[in-house]
Parts: C-alpha cells; structure tokens; sequence
C-alpha cells in the first residue's frame, strides 16, 4: 500500500492515508427465539467497512467511486465529509481533518445523498435556500447572484415555491443540489445523486455537475450504480470492493486492462439468417449468433481485416464496433479480486467476503 | 450576534410551517387551554376539603401550578419539538445534514422546530400566577419577581438538559419513544409543590430529576421564602444539567454511525 508524505496534503484536496473504518454491530439469526436471546447475550461482530485505503485527489478533480452494494463507498465518503470518525488512518480534506468539523472545513464542502432529503418536506425549496443563507452566513447580493445562477442552470424557477411534498422527484433533487450549493463548495460529495431518475434527468443533472465542475474548479467525488453517471462525468474512478482499493486509475485504462478487445456487432438484412457456418477464422471468436445478429470479440489490432472479410461474404445492413460494455469490465475486475482474495486466505467464502470477527458480550 | 440571526430564521421556518396549516395551530391551541383547565380539576378538589397541604395555601399552590404550565409550554412548544425531530433524523440518517453544517450542531438541532400554539401555555400559566397573587392580596417586590425569573430560566436549562440526554441514549438506542413518555409523565409531578413529596421521592425529585427546582422554588422565590442557599443550589443544580448535557452531546456525535447505505 502506498503511503503518501505529509507534503502531499498541501497540493491535493483530498489525501487519505490508510484510512480505516471498522463497526462493531449486533448480529442475530432470524427467528422470536432468536431475538429474545440477543435480549441477553448479545452476539457482536466487527465489520471492516473501510479495511486501509490510501488516495490523492487533486482540486477540480471529477472522481468516481464504484463498488457493489455495501463496499465501503458511503462509508469513505461519510469520512471525508467529517461525519464518522475513521478508526485508524488518517484522511486530509481542504487542508482538514474532516472528523474536527472545523467551520472552515464545512463551508468548503457540500454532500448530497440521493436517498436522504435535506429540504423541509412541508415547505417551499426556497425556504430551505433562505436557512442555508442564514447557516452558510452568504451576503444577501451574493446569494441573489448564485441563486439566480442555480435556478438558470437546473430550471428550477417555476418549481422552488410550492411545497416541497408537491414535487416530482427529478425537481426534488434539482432543488436539493441548489440547496447543497448555495455557499459555493470547492468540493462536491455526491452519493448516488440520480438514483431513481428517469434517463433524461440523469443527463440533465449529470451536465450540471460538469458545468458546475467547469465554472468553479470544484472536485466531484461521485458514487453512482448507473455506469453511465461515472462514464460521463469521472475521467478517474476509483473502484472500491470489500473494504479496500482494487483500481485506481481511468475507465479506458481498465477496459484495456481487462477487456482489450473490441465488439464488432453485425446485423444482416432482415430476410437472411446468420449462416452457422460463416466465422472469421482464428482472428476472432463469435460469442453471439442469433437471428439476423452476430457479435465478434477480437483484439482491437486486426477489426478492420474482419469487417472486410464480412462485408464482402456476409449481406450486412448495419455494423457497429464498440469497447466491452462498463458493466461487464467491472464485473471481471470484481471476480478478479475474489479470486485473488480466495488465494490469500482460503478460509474465507468468495461471496461472504467481509472479514469479520465474532465476539460475545 | 449570528447565533441570534440563526435563531430568527429557525423561527421563521416555523412560523411558516404553522401558518402552513393553520388548521392544526387552532385546534393545537384550543386543546392546550383544556386541557389547563382540566389540570386544575384536582388542586380545586383537594382544597375545598382543606385550608392548607403540607404548609402551602391555595392560592400559593396556584402559583405552583401556573409555572408548571408555562414551563410545559415552554417545554412542549420549544425543546421536545426539536428534539423529537433530532430522534428522527438520526433514524433516517438525515443528522447528516445538519453535522455539515458550519453552525454547532447541538444549536442547529435545539432550535430546529418549534410548536407556536404552546405560546398558549405560557400565557395561561402567568394568568394563573397573576390570579393566585391577587388572591393573596400580596405583590412581590421587583427583586423577587427579578429572581423568579432567573429560576424559571434555570428550571428551563434543566428541562433541556435532561432531553439533550434523553436525546444522545437515542444515539445508542435509536428508539426512545418510551424514555421520552416516563419522562412526560414524571414532569407530570412539577405541579404540586415538593414539599408534599417525601423520603425517596422527595430525594429523587430534588436530586435526581431536580422537579422541585423547575416550579416550587421560584413559586417561593415570589413569595419571598427562598434561602439563599436553596437559590445558588438551584444555580448550581442548572449550571451542572447544562454542563452534563453538553459532554454528552459531544460524546454522541463521535460515536454517530449515521444510517442508510
């Protein structure tokens, strides 16, 4: 593991140094006998939610965290945010220690879950910026100016004077981004800012983090489950399983890593089937033939040999070439690392995977 | 002065919230005045058949019973609101909302919501106080009233105090609801005066969950029978809950785990 100087800290605005989170929670199998024992002998287990992760993210960085349910990425970011206390490690953000909770250090960063709400649900959007102002101690002409400038770019004019519990969910979370940037954060935590909106809302909010980004020189430190939020919008990702890191680096980069070759995706004209014998020798390997559909996986070097071969013996309509898709990627890197985990200690189950040890009290 | 400003606009937030539902603030205060009345049904009983309960008047008693109300009105309208809403927030995981803020959070949650119709309480309770001296046909000098108020204000901090604690075992436990009845319903004896309680009770309720602090002593204040000695304890009693409340808070907030994935 890579443990970054002290120095590091003043260029970087994010430097978390073998950060750690452990919880110590209260297990008890299914069941009324079960839970009228737990009433005495409670069973305690300590989970390693974050197991020694080490980073650097540099300011205007757009960062995207991945990792399945219950990996560590809520977790990671509720320590840089200053809300949990790490249990070992250190984390640096903005020149802080978020756990101090030092004003500078809070009005310097902003969080927005896409599954909790900070508006008041009985009370206009507006109401909620107006307290923030108030909070955030932003000048009446300054905030006039960032308002105006949120409720342009999110189009949130019509929507911040009704009632919040009148919104629709898309310009709910419109109106909770406002309200999370109303004192202008150098540095973004968004958790799963799109969850549950429609695909156009996705892009809307996704092009205002990147215009947002683009302005400001903020950081946008991102976890999403929808690929295509991280595609967009995070150059770099951080891929996080079990507790620590399995990849740092960039999207293409681990699709080189993992997945070099191209798809080529051909689609004959409608009266012709997919001859069964055609293939394309050794160059290639045919890993779907259906219909009026067939989809190649080959090396990137020798695609365009195999589109010549096909189009001169195959009646094509449509073709495309594409990378293996995101998901697909991330799902051999998360094999890859329990197999690499199985190898280290065989003891443990691949698909229970967190450490965890059991204690009585 | 920020604070204050803060304060001001938490205000507003509920005064646009009652105003909001207009409805529910009138019945909300239609309901607080009978049920005063309703409070008074046992001290009338008790001194129809009696001149006096363990050394106290009727219309001394009365006192006692005006401050408990205006004290029930502070603590319904302007801590158990907020705090109630801080219990729900740590279940949702939504506290974290209020710990990114660049205010201190035990400020933020504390004056997060009030309950206006409460004011009811308030006034109905110092009618109550007005009526009893004017039944005594005795008005206080101004440096009792000027003592009184400054017990009331301590019987406040204590009140608040003691739901700050309730609050941070609600970090711990999650679910408070019923601390939060037992507590209600001990508060429930601040309306007689302490001196009827003895032995066990009577040390629980001076000690304890100070009870005889928060309305007997500034009902004697205004009577002009407090010692000196009984005044700096009862301080000192205040400045101790605030002073416990506060390490308590800060010790929560370390060890919130924050909910939701």
């Amino acid at each position: 593991m890579t443990i970054l100087s002290d120095t590091a800290s003043v260029s970087h605005a994010i430097v978390a140094n073998d950060l750690a989170k452990h919880y110590r929670v209260h297990r008890r199998e299914a069941g009324i006998s079960a839970a009228l024992r737990s009433l005495f002998a409670r069973r305690f287990e300590t989970i390693r939610a974050v197991d020694g992760i080490s980073f650097a993210i540099d300011p205007g960085e757009r960062v995207g965290f991945l990792g399945p349910n219950g990996a560590g990425k809520t977790t990671t970011i509720k320590m840089m945010a200053g809300l949990l206390h790490p249990t070992t490690g250190t984390v640096t953000v903005a020149g802080h220690r978020p756990a101090a909770r030092h004003h500078d250090f809070l009005r310097a960063i902003t969080l927005v879950a896409g599954q909790k709400q900070q508006l008041f649900w009985d009370l206009p959007p507006v109401d909620t910026f107006e307290l923030n102002r108030a909070i955030y101690d932003v000048p009446r002409a300054e905030y006039r100016q960032r308002l105006d400038e949120l409720v342009g770019l999110l189009e949130i004019e019509s929507v911040m004077q009704k009632p919040t519990r009148q919104l629709s969910l898309g310009e709910r979370m419109k109106c909770e981004l406002a309200a999370a940037l109303i004192h202008r954060p150098a540095l973004l935590f968004l958790d799963e800012p799109t969850i549950g909106l429609d695909i156009a809302m996705q892009a809307t909010i996704r092009r205002f983090i990147a215009d947002y980004n683009a302005r400001h020189g903020a950081s946008v430190l991102l976890t999403s489950h929808y690929m295509a939020d991280v595609a967009a919008l995070c150059p770099r990702v951080i891929v996080i399983d079990h507790g620590t890191i399995i990849y740092d680096g960039t999207l293409e980069a681990l699709a080189q890593q993992l997945r070099p070759e191209k798809r080529i995706e051909l689609r004959l004209t409608a009266t012709a089937n997919a001859p069964s014998a055609w293939d394309c020798g050794d160059r290639g390997r045919i890993v779907e033939r259906e219909g009026t559909r067939i989809v190649i996986q080959a090396p990137q070097g020798v695609v365009k040999e195999i589109l010549a071969q096909a189009i001169d013996e195959l009646p094509i309509n449509d073709l495309t070439v594409a990378d293996a898709p995101l998901e697909e990627v991330l799902g051999a890197l998360f094999d890859k690392a329990a197999a690499d985990r199985q190898a280290r200690d065989p003891d443990q189950t691949a698909d229970t995977g967190k450490s965890v040890a059991i204690e009585k009290r | 002065m920020g604070y204050l400003r803060l304060l001001i606009q938490q205000l507003r937030m509920s005064i646009l919230l009652a105003l909001q539902y207009r409805l529910d603030f009138v019945v909300g205060a239609l309901l607080s005045l009978i049920w005063i009345a309703a409070a008074l049904v046992p001290l009338v009983v008790l001194f129809s058949q009696r001149s006096a309960v363990a050394g106290w008047r009727w219309h001394e008693a009365l006192i006692v019973v005006g401050f408990f109300t205006a004290l029930k009105g502070v603590l319904d309208g302007a801590i158990r609101p907020a705090l109630q809403d801080v219990v729900e927030r740590i279940r949702l995981g939504t506290l974290d909302y209020v710990l990114i803020k660049p205010a201190d959070a035990q400020f933020l949650v504390s004056t997060t919501r009030f309950e206006l119709f409460r004011v009811v309480d308030v006034v109905a309770g110092i009618a109550l106080v007005v009526i009893a001296l004017a039944y005594g046909g005795h008005w206080p000098s101004a440096a009792a009233i000027a003592l009184c108020l400054l017990l009331l204000f301590a019987a406040a901090l204590i009140l608040y105090a003691i739901w700050i604690m309730v609050l941070c075992l609600a970090f711990i436990a999650v679910k408070v609801d019923n601390l939060s009845f037992l507590f209600a319903s001990i508060y429930d004896a601040a309306r007689w005066p302490a001196g009827i309680y003895r032995g066990v009770v009577s040390f629980v309720f001076t000690f304890v969950i100070p009870l005889a602090v928060m309305t007997t002593y500034p009902a004697l204040a205004l009577l002009e029978r407090l010692s000196a000695q009984r005044t700096l304890s009862a301080l000192a009693t205040a400045l101790v809950f605030a002073l416990l409340a506060r390490v308590a808070w800060l010790a929560s907030i370390r060890r919130y785990t924050s909910a939701g994935g």
